[in-house]
């Protein structure tokens, strides 16, 4: 074991895997700090580059981008007061404070450190699950298997915040969409409607990159302006760091929730840093400076979420199950690569394990010694306003799909699950449950029948593995019907501890006309998969149809509620809470919902704009349509200046042709360019 | 000085806010009302103001205030170490030993944690 550690870690001497660490992790520096990308638009958009690779250089690249995403998403949270992802906006409460008051380089310091301590510990975490893992893992046969990513997707729906039925839904949704393709048992087409493109399945590039990168775009365009505020740092580096020492506890204590976090399914990045502050809430005597810019607020949720990482890749890993959506990618990298993670992963391809772990280390490391070190300049790129920032994101997240296949197909693909992605993710539906289920989809239904067969009947369930498994996933389910009660019964204010964020903003569309269209997609959607799959063989059709029963039954109990909710209120009044709200003058929770429809028209245009820009690709190549489509988008949508627009559209071009000869990467060729 | 009362809205927080008045009046104390429900707080705008007025003429203030912190035990001793409140009122209720075990209780948390005396109050009915 040893052995295999230390020779992972001579193998990083080889430049080439050094260099792509280093790329790995300025490139994850530098999506951690642009708003909605995160670790999930990292591993996106580094993932298609890393097709034409060997898989050492490919892991080091994603690994060190993973690692340092939360690293870097702390730097406009403290600035600015403007989060670079979901997780950052708990360091703002207390380091935007601390910033306000001239202390930026004291907050900045504790982030960084405690980011780079959370790495750390989340890579140690990770090295310690294999050992004792390893048994474990081998003694597993396909039954536990089979249960594992059943667990994978009902805990991802489960555990994942806002509503159960909803998450589950998703995952099921997610289901059906991984067994579009070939069907792993009986090499029959399903869902597929003759069409050979599909036969192959959905490319996971495409989904994720629609369900969460376009969808995010659309939802975030609309942002005109960047931000105007000046930035000083002020002082306070020294202190940071002795402050840093003294609580060492709350960054050991963070890390190892944000581990939890991690290897629970569906958990992710937010929920654990949320775990983590609500920790240190809990456990502080003095609460006065909470939110006010008390250290500890920074230190504990900061090393969360970077650990947060690394603890996603021990059920990912070891078991094939990913804890969440970045690592639910590169689950789908190693496939392709035909490493196939689980139990035998640790037998065949040790050395590449502890390449991760390694990888994760050392770019933990560089990521905050190079945050220190360009702390400024970082800061500036927020200032650009996302509008600006989605035109180029637009054009390399479809050139990134593309290459998975090279096929257009998948583009189109990509534009409509974005487009399906916002309405998720504006009407409150989890996403992460739908991305793993689909990534499951395919092993859920292999491992089923090779329990099948090589069991009698039911005698697999008597098995103690899967047995605990069984525990494992109705326990969560008998917890959350609990919950569920007492919020029922609205005496759920004696419940303890709330450690996860109060309702948030991000789902505007909830309880409105958007959300029961939402709803009804997913009824019609399993109804027409259940119809469907009625004309497969038996053995296609079982776990489709169950999965599509269940769907319905689901979806069915979430249009019910729609429905009755409509009857009882009517549409939502947007203008009364607004009015009552400005009458009382008190500072509530409840968000208004008052705007709404601006932002569905904004998205509605953007993904107008980004299907018009894949018809010029489908006609001209993907050079003219860049040429079009990039000028045209930062004068109209993102009102930029023509000489910004120019030189943007130049820069791309430029870097756009010389692309192909300096990685492995094809552009999209047109209509135009077959006549040619 | 303050008496701040946490309320929710249900029984245990009406009784809480009642004898968080009486007690204002009681000490001659300002009152502060904490929030602790999910989402916003169901009093209206004219018991509000019914409220203010019955204090104000006793020549008291009312003040109602939300924390950033999610947890509702921590949202009150945050604020009562804030505002250097003199008391807390809080409405309790009935729990049986396994729900206590698996929800925990909030009321539980103020009365271990807070820094100044806690009022805890039962409504009759239950």
């Amino acid at each position: 074991m040893l052995d295999s550690a230390m020779a992972a870690l001579a193998s990083l001497a080889d430049p080439s895997l050094l260099i792509m660490l280093l790329i790995g992790t300025v490139a994850g520096l530098i999506m951690g700090l642009i708003p909605g990308l995160g670790g999930t638009g990292a591993v996106a958009i580094l993932l298609p580059i890393t097709f034409g690779m060997e898989p050492p250089q490919a892991l080091a690249l994603l690994i060190g981008a993973l690692a340092v995403v939360h690293t870097s998403d702390t730097v406009s949270a403290v600035l600015l007061g403007a989060p670079g992802s979901a997780s950052a906006s708990v360091t703002m409460l207390d380091g935007y404070s601390m910033a306000k008051k001239g202390q930026a380089a004291r907050a900045l310091t504790l982030a960084f450190l405690s980011s780079m301590a959370g790495g750390i510990i989340g890579a140690v975490g990770l090295t310690l699950a294999i050992p004792l893992a390893r048994p474990l893992v081998l003694s597993f046969a396909s039954p536990e298997l089979f249960m594992l990513t059943v667990l994978g997707v009902s805990l991802a729906a489960v555990l994942s915040r806002g509503n159960i039925i909803k998450g589950v839904s998703a995952g099921l949704l997610g289901l059906i969409l991984g067994m579009v393709g070939t069907s792993p048992t009986t090499a029959e087409e399903r869902f597929t409607f003759g069409s050979l493109f599909l036969g192959d399945g959905l490319s996971l590039v495409a989904v994720a990159l629609g369900i969460f990168g376009l969808a995010e775009i659309a939802s975030r365009a609309s942002q005109r302006r960047g931000q105007k505020q000046t930035i000083s740092l002020g002082g306070g580096w020294g202190q940071g760091i002795r402050e840093w020492l003294t609580h060492w506890t709350q960054v050991i204590r963070g890390a190892l929730i944000g581990i939890w976090a991690g290897v629970l399914p569906g958990v992710g990045a937010t929920a654990g840093t949320w775990m983590a502050y609500g920790q240190a809430v809990a456990t502080a005597k003095d609460k006065r400076q909470f939110g006010k810019g008390d250290p500890r607020g920074i230190v504990g949720p900061e090393s969360a979420n970077n650990s947060v990482e690394a603890g996603d890749l021990i059920p990912t890993l070891l078991f094939g199950i990913p804890g969440g959506v970045p690592s639910a990618m590169l689950l789908g990298m190693l496939l392709t690569y035909g490493i196939q993670p689980g139990p035998s992963i640790i037998t065949e391809h040790l050395d590449l394990m502890y390449l991760i772990v390694w990888s994760f280390a050392i770019a933990s490391i560089l990521g905050a010694l190079l945050c220190f070190l360009s702390v400024k300049q970082l800061a500036k790129l927020t200032k650009v306003p996302f509008a600006v920032l989605a035109a180029g994101l637009v054009a390399i997240m479809l050139l990134g799909s593309f290459q998975e296949g090279g096929q257009l197909g998948d583009l189109w693909i990509m534009i409509v699950l974005g487009a399906f992605g916002w309405l998720l993710k504006s009407t409150g539906f989890p996403r992460a449950p739908f991305l793993i289920g689909f990534v499951l989809a395919i092993p859920l239904e292999r491992y089923y029948f090779l329990t099948d067969s090589l069991y009698e009947g039911f005698d697999w369930m008597a098995r103690p593995g899967v047995m605990v498994f069984l525990a494992i996933l109705i326990l969560p389910m008998i917890w959350a019907f609990i919950k569920f009660i007492r919020a029922r019964r609205h005496t759920n204010l004696d419940d303890g501890h709330r450690d996860e964020q109060p309702e948030d903003d991000e789902a505007p569309l909830k309880n409105s006309t958007w959300s029961l269209t939402a709803s009804s997609i997913f009824f019609v959607a399993f109804a027409a998969a259940l119809i469907s799959s009625a004309s497969f063989s038996p053995e296609a059709r079982l776990v489709p149809q169950l999965v599509s029963t269940g769907g319905l039954i689901f979806s069915g109990i979430l249009l019910f509620i729609e429905i009755r909710r409509r009857l009882h209120d009517g549409t939502p009044k947007a203008d009364e809470t607004l009015a009552e709200k400005a009458e009382e003058g008190i500072l509530g929770t409840q968000t208004a919902k008052a705007g709404w429809t601006l932002d569905a028209k904004f998205a509605l245009k953007t993904f107008l704009w980004m299907t018009g820009f894949l018809a010029l690709t489908a006609a001209f190549g993907y050079l003219i349509a860049v040429t079009i489509f990039i000028p045209a988008f930062l004068l109209i949508v993102a009102r930029a200046r023509l000489k910004v627009a120019i030189i943007y559209t130049g820069v791309l071009y430029i870097v756009l042709l010389a692309l192909p000869s300096l990685l492995p990467i094809d552009l999209p060729q047109g209509w135009l360019n077959t006549l040619v | 000085m303050t008496v701040l009362v946490a309320y929710a809205s249900a029984p245990e927080g009406r009784e809480a806010l009642t004898e968080g008045i009486k007690e204002a009046h009681r000490r001659k104390s300002d009152l502060l009302i904490v929030n602790i429900g999910r989402g916003h707080h169901d009093l209206d705008a004219a018991e509000l103001k019914e409220l203010e007025g019955q204090l104000t003429e006793a020549g008291l203030a009312l003040t109602i205030e939300s924390s950033i912190l999610a947890d509702p035990g921590d949202a009150v001793i945050q604020t009562a170490q804030d505002r250097g409140v003199e008391v807390i009122v809080i409405g309790l209720r009935h729990r049986s030993m396994v729900g206590k075990l698996i929800l925990g209780s909030t009321v539980q948390r103020i009365l271990l944690d807070a820094t100044c005396p806690v009022l805890a109050v039962r409504p009759d009915k239950l």
